[in-house]
């Protein structure tokens, strides 16, 4: 099929810059604030789409991960042991299903969702009836993934232009492993 | 059950409401968001018929002839609409006059959901104390408008001068160094005249008071916004969950309430170019009687500065170096900082504003509930790098 995302994408963002934008009102500043807009984000998504499977199979494994870690520091009450169970079944089920190799992008974005929801409520219930211990161990695991996770999140927006210090973020590329072009 | 957050049941709303106490006014503009978050999305709203909501308004309020004109749409802000119109009118004391004025309304959910009557009343107390526009009217129930709204004066100046860089919402703004410093004195006087404000007995009824040598404060914040995390949410983040946990943990007793602004940052100023004199204080809407360190957290933070030329000193919005913000603060309202204090509200800020960008700007741009749900999109952006900043602050804190 030739007609696909990047070739829709880029015809796109040229008319609506050479064309469009140029053509709205200057004095109705919210058109050509969403004009821009427009163009902005069709342009991030260019950059996104090739990458955006081996984005998410990246964050998927590092979710299997932190839940393994998080289960093995998890210890309270009848509320953590409930989550900590929940948790516990999805992420086995997460693994298997990585492991055969024959996900399709909405069954990994679906066990994102999952994983994130369900290691969130174990956070969650450590807070309620942990054993404190738990809470210290557990503050560390979550710091380390998110550090991990975040920095790829950040690379991923990197073109928006919000990093104060942008050089310091690789470029998402190299921080998925692949070899550059 | 995992609810419906897009049709929310009166029983989780209820739920939502016992275990997130907060002030009264807070808690009926969140619960009156989820009692119409089901309803249509934002339609696009003919200027012609936005006036003549306007003129509704006006002959309640007003007893002489009036005249609106020239009404046009501004851009600017991330969570209301303004339209800005010339009224022909009578003026109390004044006479015949032609005033500049905006119209400023929420649209069908916004980013960040607050109450149109606390930013009116804020406002007008704050009149002749630091720089405002004036505010003249007030619909906050929407019983003229299409949304609840006010209406002010339209004040002189700019945001920035117009060949300065900066993002949407005047996020990331690099003002010209020659300018910095004459903006910055007033920046710092103007914080210290808010803080050390006198609020009683200023019409200031929408707005209730913590509770000094108590954790009250923080505890009304925290429920705010995580009670808004739970209501808009989509994609879950432990991260969040971490932070929620903390911030109740390591709540600071509050010391002295004070008027706090709560977006206190360059882009939410105007200033006149020719003397570089601020000349209006804008975007009241998250304003409470609070914690000053939440001030002081939230005008400090990294996502309102940038580097300075030398490429190591981050800018206080761009201004002047942190340290000498927080000194020339404390000369000028003579209250101390608590740098735990600030170090806790800076955690409570991120939490807010991950809250605001990825969870709340996300439930109403997929609602296609506001005029700019591409700008409400694009703002998700910024959510990783404020969650980083939270991240990094725990971990100190740890």
């Amino acid at each position: 099929m030739q007609m696909r995302p990047q070739i829709q994408i880029k015809s796109v963002i040229k008319a609506l810059a050479e064309v469009v934008l140029p053509a709205v009102d200057p004095q109705n500043k919210l058109a050509q604030e969403q004009a821009r807009l427009a163009i902005g984000t069709l342009t991030l998504m260019a950059q996104q789409l090739p990458l955006q499977a081996q984005f998410d199979l990246d964050e998927l494994s590092r979710l299997i991960k932190f839940s393994h870690d998080l289960r093995n520091c998890a210890r309270g009450g009848t509320a953590t042991q409930g989550a900590l169970a929940q948790l516990a079944m999805s992420s086995e089920s997460a693994a298997a299903a990585l492991e055969s190799k024959g996900l399709l992008p909405q069954q990994v974005e679906q066990w994102i969702r999952t994983l994130r929801a369900e290691s969130g409520a174990l956070i969650k219930q450590l807070f309620v009836d942990g054993d404190p211990a738990s809470r210290v161990e557990m503050r560390a695991v979550v710091l380390a993934m998110s550090k991990e996770q975040l920095l790829r999140d950040r690379s991923w927006l990197l073109m928006q232009g919000w990093e104060p210090d942008p050089k310091s973020i690789p470029p998402i590329a190299e921080l998925l492993g692949l070899a550059s072009s | 059950m995992t609810p419906d957050k897009n049709r929310p049941s009166p029983e989780w709303i209820s739920r939502l409401r016992a275990q997130f106490p907060t002030e009264a006014e807070i808690d009926r503009i969140l619960t009156r968001k989820m009692q119409h978050r089901a309803g249509p999305g934002y339609s696009p709203l003919p200027l012609e018929s936005l006036v003549k909501n306007i003129e509704s308004l006006l002959h309640q309020e007003l007893k002489e002839p009036f005249r609106i004109t020239d009404a046009k749409w501004l851009s600017g802000g991330a969570s209301k609409l303004q339209v800005a119109f010339t009224l022909s009118w009578i003026q109390p004391g004044r006479g015949a006059v032609q005033t500049p004025m905006v119209l400023r309304m929420e649209p069908a959910e916004s980013i960040v959901e607050t109450s149109r009557l606390r930013e009116f009343q804020l406002i007008r107390a704050f009149e002749g104390v630091v720089p405002v526009p004036p505010v003249y009217w007030c619909d906050a129930d929407a019983r003229h408008l299409p949304y609840p709204a006010l209406i002010y004066g339209f004040a002189p100046g700019v945001t920035k001068p117009s060949d300065a860089k900066s993002g949407v919402t005047g996020l990331g703004t690099h003002l010209p160094s020659d300018l910095r410093p004459k903006l910055a004195q007033q920046f710092v006087q103007h914080l210290a005249a808010i803080h050390t404000f006198d609020y009683r007995n200023k019409g200031l009824d929408a707005f209730e008071v913590p509770e000094a040598g108590t954790t009250q404060c923080a505890e009304w914040g925290l429920n705010w916004w995580e009670r808004v995390w739970e209501e808009d949410s989509d994609e879950d983040v432990p991260l969040m969950r971490l932070a929620a946990g903390w911030l109740r943990e390591n709540m600071p007793v509050l010391d002295r309430p004070v008027v706090v602004h709560a977006d206190y940052r360059v882009g939410n100023f105007l200033f006149t170019e020719h003397d570089s004199k601020i000349s209006a204080w804008l975007d009241w809407e998250l304003g409470r009687i609070g914690d000053r360190h939440q001030d002081i957290a939230w005008t400090t933070s990294r996502a309102f500065g940038h580097m300075a030329e030398d490429g190591k000193t981050f800018l206080t919005c761009g201004l002047m170096p942190e340290a000498e913000f927080i000194a020339a603060y404390e000369k000028a309202s003579g209250l101390k900082i608590d740098p735990a204090a600030v170090h806790w509200y800076k955690v409570y800020n991120d939490y807010m504003m991950a809250t605001l960008t990825l969870a709340t700007g996300y439930r109403i741009a997929n609602g296609g509930k506001t005029h700019q749900d591409v700008l409400v999109t694009w703002l998700m952006g910024i959510g990783s790098m404020l969650l980083e900043e939270m991240r990094s602050l725990i971990e100190q804190g740890a």
